[in-house]
């Protein structure tokens, strides 16, 4: 591109031109370094993995579709048994947080948006327990429901509720549910406010019952919120970790009751002992694609709807 | 019908009360239990409150300095967070300033392209994101906290939502009164995106103290991980047999996000109908 300039004032236009071009650059530029080296590269980076035989320390020798026929289909491989395992505890973690996490937030914001008193010191301790880390909560949780010392022992439960199933389930999604509604809560709460109070009384009018006025009116009007947080808890559920290691994980170096993917993912990857970095990443391949389709089969129904 | 609409705000305030309470136990529970003589806690027959209050279970988990430094692990927890918290409103002020109010060719297709690559689930990122931080260098040190968070969009996606509402009469006055793109970020745009830019300092501290999967990885090192990581050590370490301590523990690392809560609660709760609100 070597093109020979017209004298000084030529090329000083052309400088300030070349400046007024790398302006934005110095805006937009660090973060885009930064998510090229953090974000863009890695996402690339781990699908390239996947399709090899790495250790993290020697160069990775490539496999082909070996790692994925392993876990897919390869009933002996301990890998299958593995992800067979973490998958269906992952897939009953969806299956029965999503429901509650959705509907116990919906239920407090619509008591909320009657505005009783003292609304606001309600708001506040519903949503405090989402402020808190999961260890933290992990462990307030563990030695609540220690049969022996704990709450639950004052209500008279003999059972070992962190070690039995199906209580450890139970113990599992009211833990979580307490843990995270709060998001949900605040934003059905800040969506229903914006409802119109006339909308409410011509309704009430037309002699429609409170019911009625939540079905016809307040959840069609929240609708948007009601998909955000369904595709929002749907793919948190899916990447479940912290909760059923700190709850159900048994004193000192105890293997966790439930073994949700991403901890089989971890121990592959990281674990003690050689890494098997690339089957790792081949797992978590497939629990990202896992989630790509099911956002996206909920955002197509939602959106057929309107 | 008046008297109707009052009857349900009973009804609503009952049950809620009824709920708030169970909600808050927990967290009473913890603390109480926390100031109990560990005698007490084992003791069959207990009462909620502690019938003597001691402060023993604080004075043992924070002399620890041996297996569980927990000292430390808060020190270096607040060094993330706070750093954290501090660089990620330069990197989103400057890059949703970009965003919204420059102009140059190809700049919402090039936030969108960013905006869906950044959409992929997460899980993908871990494993390639480690050799990374450790080809810098940076396995057990803070700078696998800091760094490669930074590189995220979704506050950059709600300041820059926030600044395209700014009507653009604000830039045009003072480029005619001869100011430079940096003075208009600076003293005019920058002002304005304060409200927004709290909510961001306070949910990057509020994530980065609370995050625990990549903590767990990144660190081996006692002595360096923060207090999220520490904390599941010390189940292992107390956990069954000590019950005092490890409370102490879990309502010390509480008490940041709590303060942080106390004193700007109405920063957390919009900003969570910001970030839901966009579209809606």
């Amino acid at each position: 591109m070597k093109k020979t300039g017209t004298g000084n004032t030529d090329k000083n236009k052309r400088s300030r031109k070349a400046k007024g071009r790398l302006l934005p650059f110095a805006f937009i530029g660090p973060h885009l370094i930064l998510f090229t080296i953090f974000v863009l590269i890695p996402i690339i980076y781990g699908l390239v993995i996947s399709f090899t035989r790495w250790d993290f320390i020697n160069s990775p020798v490539w496999a082909g579709l070996e790692n994925y026929r392993e876990i897919l289909f390869n009933r002996e491989s301990t890998y299958h048994i593995q992800f067979m395992d973490g998958l269906k505890n992952t897939l009953l973690f969806v299956v029965l947080n999503v429901p509650v996490s959705i509907l116990v937030p919906l239920l407090f914001a619509l008591l909320l948006n009657m505005k009783p008193r003292g609304s606001k010191i309600f708001q506040s301790i519903l949503y405090l327990p989402t402020l808190f880390s999961i260890s933290a909560v992990g462990i307030i949780w563990m030695q609540m429901l220690n049969k022996r010392f704990g709450l639950i022992s004052m209500f008279g439960v003999k059972h070992s509720v962190t070690t039995t199933y199906p209580y450890v389930w139970i113990a599992l999604i009211i833990m979580s549910v307490w843990w995270t509604m709060g998001t949900n809560m605040v934003i059905y709460q800040a969506a229903l406010s914006g409802v119109s109070k006339d909308l409410y009384e011509s309704a009430e009018l037309d002699g429609a019952g409170a019911l009625k006025r939540i079905w016809y009116i307040a959840l069609p009007s929240i609708r948007f919120q009601l998909l955000y947080t369904l595709v929002i808890t749907v793919a948190g559920s899916f990447n479940v970790y912290g909760q059923p290691l700190m709850l159900t994980q048994q004193g000192v170096g105890g293997a966790p009751k439930v073994n949700v993917l991403i901890m089989y993912i971890k121990n592959l990857a990281f674990g003690s002992g050689q890494s098997i970095a690339g089957m790792a990443s081949a797992m978590a391949i497939i629990l990202g694609a896992f989630i790509l389709v099911v956002s996206f089969i909920q955002f197509r129904l939602v959106s057929k709807d309107e | 019908m008046k008297k109707k609409t009052r009857a349900s705000r009973w009804a609503s305030c009952t049950i809620l009360t009824l709920v708030a309470a169970v909600w808050v136990l927990p967290i009473v529970w913890a603390v109480f239990t926390s100031f109990k003589t560990e005698t007490e806690i084992k003791t069959k027959g207990f009462g909620f409150l502690p019938k003597v209050w001691t402060t023993e279970n604080y004075i043992n988990i924070l002399q620890n300095t041996d297996n569980a430094p927990i000292v430390r692990w808060f020190l270096n927890s607040m060094f993330m967070a706070v750093t954290v918290a501090v660089l990620s409103i330069i990197i989103v002020s400057l890059t949703a300033y970009g965003y919204s109010r420059l102009k140059f060719k190809y700049r919402d297709q090039l936030f969108y392209t960013i905006m869906a690559i950044s959409l992929f689930p997460s899980v993908i990122n871990i494993i390639p994101l480690y050799k990374i931080i450790s080809v810098f260098d940076w396995v057990n040190n803070a700078m696998a906290m800091i760094i490669p968070g930074l590189g995220a969009v979704t506050n950059i996606f709600l300041v820059r939502q926030f600044s395209l509402g700014i009507p653009k009469e604000f830039d045009e006055a003072a480029r005619i009164d001869g100011a430079g793109e940096w003075r208009i970020f600076t003293m005019v745009i920058l002002p304005m995106l304060k409200p927004v830019l709290t909510v961001v300092a306070l949910f990057s501290f509020t994530s980065v103290w609370n995050d625990f999967l990549w903590p767990t990885i990144v660190f081996n090192d006692v002595e360096k991980m923060p207090l999220t990581a520490g904390l599941q050590l010390l189940q292992g370490a107390y956990g069954g047999f000590q019950l005092g301590p490890i409370l102490a523990a879990a309502c010390i690392a509480m008490i940041p996000t709590f303060l942080l809560y106390l004193f700007a609660q109405k920063y957390f709760l919009q900003s969570m109908s910001l970030s839901a609100g966009v579209k809606g």
